[in-house]
């Protein structure tokens, strides 16, 4: 039976996995088939590049206007509003686009057993640190200093370095906490290893009912939490390591209630996420106010800054709030049985923890292409 | 235990390889530049290089002018702008300056620019400058491709005589084809480019191809 077992269990986790992704990738094309903007929904069969192209020409456009509505404000006033509009409909395009901000809260989240509602807490705050970071730099190269854009560039390329080392350190940190967690799920004794496959069948939902209703709803994954609970404190030593951005809950595997969020040190936890995310400005924030300093309409290009974070906020709070249900959803699948259940679910964190390390390192090492930098 | 380990690295590679395909969809274009180009033929009927002049949308050519001290406040000379155009044609060189050209179908190679400067007019600054073929070509059919393969860059090809043959012999022909106007066989996004990973020549969907025939 054993290597049945093992068999059962990696193909209930590439379910759980393959819903993940799936919902992530899907997220995109979603939000894109739902966009306020009037965009016309795409027919039965969506051609998926018919969307990316059309969200390409989008941005462009919105982008385009940007120059020509802050040259129009200088004579008359009402082009801010315009200005504004045009700001957060390309904030909300721009990161629809899958890109590293998203992808590393998402991960994060994912790993770190986080709740909705704190995945839009840190979207937010890593799109609006996002955007004081451009004006920031904005104002002291060039409204300070009188900074050529080489210089500027330079800046730039040294803040995405250093946001890019933040970002797989973060990641190499939730490596080490949740591969302690994956681990010790591992050696556990695992109870009734058949029914991790039988409970990731959708089709035995209803012969699960009771036990869904009992771990999903009133105790959620209960037994999940405690086994998490316990093994962090084994391993309590380890997550001392320099950087540490986690208080003691870090590692405690169930999900936070209200209380706890406004605990002292509860907002504290995604400091790590917010700032390795939110330290790289976006190029296009930068050209804006570039341009809006020159056109002596600085103000309104931190203002369209602000509103383009905020455009930006919505779209990963989105996605962020979609990884997270699929978690959910992942976890009440794998949750009928004890311990393939939490076995997956550490194996799921263990796996986004990585993930937040591949995209630090491929970051780094440019494997993997962000936004390039405006050095011309 | 290693039919788990298995699962979880196929997890791994499976999210990886989303990621890779994600980070090319990221691209669109922050600076927009109209090119006009010319090809350099020397009197034997071989070409010898690229001229070009690109011209910046008004928000990079203001970015680009950040700083740069004048005389007259809006009115930059050509002598005040050669440090950023020495600037332009060092930061290109990484980008192979966005020009690819076969002969025959076979790669040729660019020498350093040449001749290079830059223009403000119009409160958009105009990009000079020559690329000298690494060896002089002869070839039946020169295809010439400008375009940002990581799209950050949006090339359009000027509406009115974007390309000139300098130099050519009569007989040569001259065809082009623009990203927009449907006549580029450009590669149609599909989902397959996003999640394969193989993304590095994503902006090869919105190159200019310029093909000239010499029977």
């Amino acid at each position: 039976m054993r290597p049945t077992s093992g068999f059962a269990r990696a193909l209930t986790i590439g379910v759980a996995a393959a819903v993940v992704v799936l919902a992530l990738d899907s997220a995109v094309h979603v939000l894109m088939a739902q966009n306020p903007f009037g965009g016309p929904r795409p027919s039965a069969e969506p051609q998926v590049g018919g969307i990316v192209g059309w969200l390409l020409s989008k941005q462009s456009e919105f982008y385009r206007e940007m120059s020509s509505t802050i040259r129009a404000a200088k004579s008359d006033g009402s082009a801010v509003w315009t200005l504004l509009v045009i700001s957060f409909a390309y904030g909300i395009f721009h990161a629809a686009g899958p890109g590293h901000g998203k992808a590393v809260i998402s991960s994060y989240l994912i790993a770190n057993q986080e709740t909705a509602k704190r995945g839009i807490v840190l979207s937010f705050a890593s799109a609006l640190m996002q955007s004081l970071v451009a004006v920031a730099m904005v104002g002291i190269c060039a409204v300070l200093l009188n900074a050529t854009a080489k210089t500027m560039c330079g800046a730039e390329k040294a803040i995405e370095i250093a946001s890019y080392a933040l970002i797989a350190a973060f990641g190499a940190r939730l490596v080490w906490t949740k591969g302690g967690g994956f681990i010790r799920a591992l050696q556990a004794p695992q109870a009734l290893p058949v029914m991790a496959l039988a409970a990731s069948a959708p089709h035995d939902h209803a012969g699960h009912g009771h036990d869904h209703g009992h771990h999903g709803h009133s105790h959620p994954h209960a037994h999940v939490a405690h086994r998490g609970h316990e093994h962090h404190h084994d391993g309590h030593g380890h997550d001392h390591v320099p950087g540490h951005v986690h208080d003691e809950h870090c590692g405690h595997s169930h999900g936070p209630v209200p209380s706890e969020l406004a605990g002292p040190g509860g907002w504290r936890r995604g400091f790590g996420a917010i700032f390795a995310v939110g330290l790289r400005p976006c190029s296009g924030a930068i050209l804006v106010l570039v341009f809006a300093l020159a056109q002596g309409m600085f103000w309104a290009g931190i203002a369209a800054t602000l509103v383009m974070g905020l455009g930006t906020a919505i779209t990963v709070a989105t996605i962020a709030v979609i990884a997270v249900s699929a978690k959910d959803l992942a976890r009440r699948l794998s949750g009928a049985s004890e311990g393939g259940g939490a076995l997956i679910m550490r194996g799921l964190e263990f796996g986004a923890a990585g993930l937040v390390l591949l995209f630090g390192v491929g970051l780094l090492f440019g494997y993997l292409a962000a936004e390039r930098v405006t050095c011309l | 235990m290693n039919n788990f380990m298995r699962g979880l690295l196929g997890l791994l590679l499976l999210a990886a390889s989303c990621a890779l395909g994600a980070g090319a969809a990221q691209a669109h274009p922050h600076v927009w530049i109209t090119a006009t180009s010319e090809l350099i033929y020397a009197p034997d009927g071989s070409i010898t290089g690229v001229r070009h002049a690109w011209t910046f949308d008004d928000m990079f050519s203001t970015y680009a002018l950040q700083g740069i001290e004048t005389k007259t406040k809006g009115v930059y000379s050509r002598e005040e702008l050669a440090s950023l155009a020495q600037t332009n044609v060092e930061s290109l060189k990484e980008f192979a300056f966005f020009t690819f050209a076969k002969a025959d179908g076979k790669k040729e190679k660019f020498q350093e620019p040449v001749d290079y400067f830059l223009e403000y007019k119009d409160a958009a600054l105009t990009l000079h400058f020559t690329l000298p073929l690494k060896t002089p070509v002869k070839p039946k059919e020169l295809a010439l491709e400008v375009f940002d393969p990581s799209y950050f860059i949006d090339f359009q090809l000027d509406d009115k005589n974007p390309i000139k043959l300098v130099g050519a012999p009569a007989a040569c022909q001259l065809k082009i084809q623009r990203p927009s106007d449907g006549t580029a066989n450009a590669q149609k996004l599909s989902e397959q480019n996003f999640l394969s990973g193989d993304n590095s020549n994503y902006g090869a969907m919105f190159a200019n191809k310029i093909t000239v025939d010499c029977p």
